[in-house]
């Protein structure tokens, strides 16, 4: 089963100013697109940059970062360290060949529900237009499910995974 | 790394709800209940119509009990939501509660997307993801902590009084901190309240009472929180500033006898600006606490730049009133010389006057005169203290006669020692005597002598006694010297006859009489002391005096009043003009002066630009005296040979420039003989810094510390100075110029009229001027004028933030004419207007005190407007109401309301709408255009017409009213950004505090222990605001019943195998949790400081860091499940 592309965008956010954002743009019953899959974390500072990696080698498009405006963090400064690790983290994208604007990081405060929309339906467009993002990269894999009882305790990933019908996209060339 | 869970595999079951339709209408939950299935570990797969009910949770818990799952994933809601709902209910199903992950399809997902295929997909996923996931969650405990039983109530309004009642009713303890001087609030200005039309008084003030009376609430009023820090885990250390009054609360009897005699009035805050109050005033009768306060806004910029501090607003203040004599006991608080300096001085004071910025600053020093003139007689006050010390003082110029009468009112015993035959220093010498005549200069000095200062004249050290023997002889010695020795022109000709220095000149004319230098005479020099000596060389018989500068008439240093007097009096002037050659033989003496003529340049250290000479520009002019007063130096050398002083390269003495001590220890010098020629309030300033070092040098006690206000400083606050009509300097009377050739004194004074005239200008930068008359008739002996800000400690559990509201300020509407027709009143306003206790006593009057025979009311002033605020202010139909009513039936005037839609809802209100509209109360369905009074017909004129689309009738209708009321709106308070950030709590839209959920928790906010009440939530009317209160009390005091409070377990710890103790994640932690255990070599966390963000985590490049319920493979597993489907 081919089905068209659609952009695939993973966000992390923030419990306190984020996640509360995307709370009230789905109460204020907001409308935007669906493509980004919502990845709640304590604060902004808890994002690894390889959890973006990941991201984008589990297939991801597009990495969105929600997080407290500066000065506001509930933890005072994981915000900073946010915008400190993304920096970094951008030039390291760009030189791994991967467009710069696939990585977006997004200050959004807790009513502003309104900017949730407005970033998502941004976020969706400029992933559209720059199109999937061309890596070679296994896919990720189910955990093993032979053995009852046995849970891996090895390295995060990647991790073996089957491939399912119609999971994958055509564009990958798989 | 999760360890394997001691009930073996994960079994997974899912949940799915419809939330009714919220959910099911967009998702098809059956297609989503049937891809669980397929997914790893999934034992159970279920839906329901809404699982956060009794019957869903019951659903989990038979599955857990009858052990076919032992996790949970709930797709429902945001975990925000029901995340503890559900994690009780696994809880209570036998299972760690922890075990549990909750999937967001409805605010993430049903509710926000728009295609039902999508929707679908995206549940989908986001179920993949919470699958993954809690297969790796581990057991955990929730933390306990203790809540401290205290409470601080931020605010003192209604609801801040309702909340400090009921919980201080249940037994506990209260703060209940306001920033003004009475509890009260808004509520207290109004006169009735809507819809029963009852006092707002009458139920407030007792109120007011029992906060004051009950022993469970501690009232800090005009007190404001300062800082707010997390104690203690769950709890708060908060610092408050208790601003100082200056009147003891506690024994002030609220008399009101200081505000009869006080002499500042400003605008009264609590009546909106229509009525006045004293600088001590008590916002109202029925203030509580009941004591005054003193409104000082600081230091006004004339004292501050004065030197010596002179109270120049205090006698200014009292000179306006009529109180001559306590302005001259305010005077001589700090000035033994006032005759003097009322004369000369070159007045710092006047140059930042803050009335200089609408027409021209206050005549200061002529109004210090004013006062001394008045009372010729007065004495300096005698010490109060006495000691043994005897001081030596060398030199009886200005500094040293100030240094003599500041050590003596401390009790010590000054000897002065003066060369001259006169004593007075510059003064005496170098001032003519139609500036300063030298009666008044005797007197002065006689004033001293009579509180027991010895004068010595004619006594010069280092001949008649060295400086060595006053250094045993005394306990200390203050070298006050001046300078005195004019500097050297260096130019040919100088040592010949009739060629003076100006104070040489100055000192014989002022010691020994006029004298003919001659009749032609050329002044050399730019400064006050050439002016001097121009004049007084006309005053001598010359008939031609011409000073030379070297710059233009913009660089000269001499007061720009001297010059202009000078050129009234005949004195020519040549400027760019430098001496080169004096002409002229010693049996002639000089006969002319050859010049050469001066172009600016670039500008030099002095910071004016330096004159240049003009190659061959020589020009000659005659004269048959020149007098030369370019600068002087003291005269170090007649002290006496090996001093043992330091001296710097000027030739003045090196001292220390905070304690004025010259290298040897006891032995101080200061004046003109430290800076060079300077002005005589700076080398008083000397003399009473020296007096001050000299003190605390015989006590042996730290002669540093504190100094730095003791020279002057400069201030500045911001005045409203719109509308202060322009009214100039009142000129100071003159005597004629024909009798500018004696020696009489030029200024005769101000009359009474015109000093109280000029004192009016005044405009009370201070506020409070410090005057102190309020002190000599408080019986209680309550006022304290050395208060200062306090600082109070206090440990508290809980906040309640009831901050309150400001209203929507009218002038931002210009076309509604607020500010601009005085007739345009607010809605507050007119409040104070129909309170009995009001400025008008009740009485609905216009400006120019006439009843209105019409008024109009506009409706939704700044709300309900994209371009303001677009919010609703709820309160303002009904108070408008309100207003319509009591204006109509106190004044009988017609009353229209222009109003958009009229929000009455609530008990009671529908029908007072009813009752008005019976009243025959006009209302005009239109939102107001514009406010304005140019008249189209005669009915209009002299009127407001107010300009409004009548929608009902679909016509544009012009009221004439003699009165508008503007329906302002209510906003957050102006530092509700500042405050909020104070409390770690979040603004919502509107700028008004953020509750954490508008209809199941309005009045908790995001921080735990921190609530919000009244209408710093929101606009609110006073039911609500009481509601709210009664709720963040019940919050406060359901925690404190319990205890405690259980904290979420997302800490972070270290894998001790895995840290190689690199360090990186130390320094990031903002509560300092994190340490480094050198025995081990490892960081640790602390759990108890711990918070839980996680931001040392993803530093760790071991990944030895993790955090509880967000470990790297927890996320990384959401991650996979995300994007494992699309």
């Amino acid at each position: 089963m081919s089905k068209e592309w659609e952009p695939r965008i993973v966000a992390f956010f923030c419990t306190w100013c984020t996640y509360t954002a995307a709370d009230l743009a789905g109460i204020s019953r907001m409308t935007y697109a669906p493509n980004a899959r919502i990845i709640r974390v304590m604060c902004s500072g808890r994002i690894d940059p390889q959890f973006v990696l990941k991201a984008f080698h589990d297939g991801a498009d597009g990495v969105l970062i929600g997080g407290c405006h500066p000065g506001d963090c509930h933890y005072q400064a994981g915000n900073y360290k946010a915008l400190r690790r993304y920096t970094l983290l951008k030039r390291v994208l760009t030189e791994m060949g991967i467009e710069p604007e696939r990585l977006r990081l997004e200050w959004i405060s807790a009513s502003e529900g309104d900017r949730v929309q407005k970033v998502m339906n941004e976020m969706a467009e400029t992933i559209r237009k720059l199109g999937p993002l061309p890596l070679e990269r296994p896919l990720p894999q189910p955990l093993p499910e032979t053995e009852r009882g046995a849970v891996p305790l090895t390295s995060p990933w990647p991790s073996p995974y089957t491939e399912r019908e119609g999971v994958r996209l055509g564009l990958r060339g798989r | 790394m999760p360890e394997l869970t001691p009930n073996g595999a994960p079994k997974i079951g899912v949940y799915v709800c419809h939330c009714g339709v919220n959910i099911a209408a967009k998702v098809n939950i059956t297609e989503v209940v049937e891809f669980a299935k397929t997914l790893p570990f999934v034992t159970v797969a279920r839906e329901y119509k809404f699982m956060c009910s009794d019957p869903g949770q019951e659903l989990i818990q038979q599955d857990l009990r009858e052990g076919k799952i032992n996790r949970v994933v709930v797709a429902s809601c945001s975990p925000l939501m029901h995340e503890a709902t559900f994690r009780r209910a696994t809880a209570e199903g036998g299972q760690n509660p922890f075990f549990f992950h909750m999937a967001n399809i409805r605010e993430h997902v049903s509710w926000v997307t728009a295609d039902g295929h999508k929707a679908t997909e995206k549940a989908k996923a986001l179920i993949a993801a919470a699958v993954r996931r809690v297969a790796f969650h581990e057991p955990l405990e929730k933390k306990r902590v203790p809540v401290h039983p205290h409470v601080l109530i931020v605010g003192g309004g209604i609801a801040g009084i309702e909340a400090a009642l009921k919980i201080a009713d249940a037994g506990k303890k209260v703060y209940l901190v306001e920033r003004e001087p009475t509890i009260g609030g808004h509520m207290a200005q109004f006169d009735k309240c809507f819809p029963t039309l009852d006092c707002a008084a009458c139920i407030l003030t007792p109120k007011m009472t029992q906060v004051r009376v009950h022993p469970n609430i501690e009232l800090l009023t005009y007190s404001e929180v300062e800082s707010v820090e997390p104690y203690d885990l769950r709890n708060f250390k908060v610092k408050i500033r208790r601003k100082a009054r200056y009147v003891n609360e506690d024994t002030c009897t609220g008399c009101g006898l200081c505000a009869e005699v006080c002499p500042v009035s400003v605008p009264s805050e609590f009546d909106e600006g229509l009525g006045m109050r004293k600088a001590i005033y008590r916002p109202f009768p029925q203030a509580v606490p009941n004591a005054f306060t003193i409104s000082r806004r600081g230091t006004p910029p004339c004292q501050a730049a004065c030197s010596i501090h002179q109270n120049a607003q205090g006698y200014i203040t009292l000179i306006a009133h009529g109180k001559f004599k306590e302005a001259l006991d305010v005077i001589l608080r700090d000035n033994p010389l006032p005759s003097i300096c009322g004369r000369i001085c070159t007045h710092p004071c006047t140059v930042n006057c803050t009335r200089g910025t609408v027409d021209e600053p206050l005549n200061i020093p002529g109004l210090k005169r004013f006062v001394t003139d008045l009372f010729p007689d007065y004495k300096l006050p005698q010490p109060k203290v006495n000691r043994s010390e005897k001081i030596a003082i060398v030199g009886s110029g200005p500094a040293g006669l100030m240094c003599a009468y500041e050590l003596r009112q401390r009790g010590y015993w000054p000897t002065i020692y003066e060369a001259q035959p006169v004593p007075g220093g510059m003064l005496s010498v170098g001032i003519p005597a139609f500036r300063l005549p030298r009666d008044v200069i005797t007197k002065e000095i006689n004033r001293l002598k009579e509180i027991g200062i010895e004068i010595k004249t004619n006594t010069p050290v280092g001949k008649a006694i060295t400086l060595e023997q006053l250094r045993q002889q005394y306990a200390a010695v203050f070298i006050a010297i001046g300078a005195h020795v004019e500097r050297k022109l260096n130019v040919p000709g100088e040592d010949l006859p009739n060629v003076w220095g100006g104070i040489e000149f100055l000192r014989k004319v002022n010691l020994e009489g006029p004298f003919k230098i001659g009749n032609r005479v050329l002044v050399i020099g730019g400064g006050n002391s050439a002016i001097d000596a121009a004049r007084t060389a006309l005053r001598c018989g010359a008939e031609d005096v011409t000073i030379v500068y070297r710059r233009t008439r913009a660089e000269m240093p001499a007061d720009p009043k001297e010059i202009e007097a000078a050129e009234e009096e005949g004195v020519k002037m040549i400027f760019l003009a430098a001496p080169k050659t004096i002409l002229g033989n010693r049996e002639t003496g000089v006969t002319a002066l050859e010049c050469l003529k001066m172009k600016l340049g670039a500008p030099d250290a002095s910071g004016r630009p330096a004159p240049e000479p003009i190659p061959g520009s020589e020009f000659v002019l005659p004269c048959d005296a020149i007098i030369a007063t370019i600068g002087q130096v003291p005269d170090i050398k007649s002290l006496g040979d090996k001093l043992g002083i330091e001296t710097t390269r000027w030739g003045t003495f090196k001292v220390d420039e905070v304690t004025l001590e010259t290298n040897i220890p006891g032995v101080f010098a200061g004046g003109d003989c430290v800076t060079g020629p300077d002005v005589v309030v700076n080398a008083m300033y000397a003399g009473k810094k020296a007096a001050i070092s000299i003190d605390r040098y015989l006590n042996k006690l730290d002669m540093r510390a504190g100094r730095e206000r003791e020279g002057p400083y400069r201030t500045w606050y911001d005045i409203d100075t719109s509308g202060i009509a322009v009214q100039k300097q009142v000129p100071m009377p003159s005597i004629e110029l024909a009798r500018r050739r004696t020696f009489s004194e030029v200024h005769t004074g101000y009359t009474l009229e015109q000093a109280i005239a000029e004192a009016k200008r005044c405009l009370d930068c201070g506020i409070c001027c410090d005057c102190r008359l309020c002190s000599t008739v408080c019986e209680a002996k309550a006022i304290n004028y050395e208060m200062k800000d306090e600082f109070r400690e206090i440990v508290v559990g809980s906040i309640i933030l009831a901050t309150g509201f400001k209203p929507f300020d009218a002038r931002r509407i210009p076309r509604y004419g607020y500010g601009k027709y005085p007739n345009v009143y607010t809605a507050l306003e007119v409040e104070r207007m129909t309170n009995a206790s009001g400025p008008t006593g009740g009485e609905i009057r216009l400006r120019d005190g006439r009843k209105p025979k019409a008024v109009g009311i506009i409706h939704c002033v700044g709300s309900r407007d994209r371009n303001y605020n677009s919010y609703c202010s709820r309160v303002c139909c009904l108070y408008s109401l309100k207003l319509a009513h009591l204006i109509k039936e106190r004044t009988g005037a017609e009353v229209y309301n222009f109003y958009i839609d009229m929000r009455v809802p609530g008990k009671a209100y529908e029908e007072f709408y009813d009752r008005m509209l019976e009243e025959g109360i006009h209302f005009i369905r239109g939102r107001v255009a514009e406010v304005t009074d140019h008249a189209m017909t005669p009915d209009e004129e002299g009127k407001l017409v107010i300009r409004a689309e009548d929608t009902l009738i679909g016509v544009i209708r012009r009221i004439p009213v003699d009165m508008v009321v503007l329906a302002v709106g209510l906003e957050p308070q102006a530092d509700a950004d500042e405050v909020r950030r104070k409390f770690y709590i979040s603004c919502g839209t509107g700028g008004f505090f953020l509750e954490r959920h508008p209809k199941l928790a309005p009045v908790q906010t995001f921080a735990d222990g921190i609530f919000i009440a009244g209408a710093c939530q929101g606009p609110k009317d006073i039911q609500d605001t009481v509601a709210q209160a009664g709720a963040a009390a019940a919050e406060v005091l359901s925690l404190i019943d319990r205890g405690f409070v259980e904290l979420e377990p997302n800490t972070a710890f270290i894998q001790e195998e895995l840290c190689s103790g690199c360090k990186t994640c130390i320094p990031l932690c903002p509560f300092s949790a994190i340490s480094f255990n050198s025995d081990k070599g490892i960081a640790v966390i602390n759990e108890a400081l711990c918070k839980g963000c996680g931001t040392c985590v993803a530093a760790c490049p071991s990944g030895a860091a993790q955090q509880h319920l967000f470990t790297d493979e927890q996320i990384y597993q959401e991650i996979e499940g995300v994007l494992s489907y699309v």
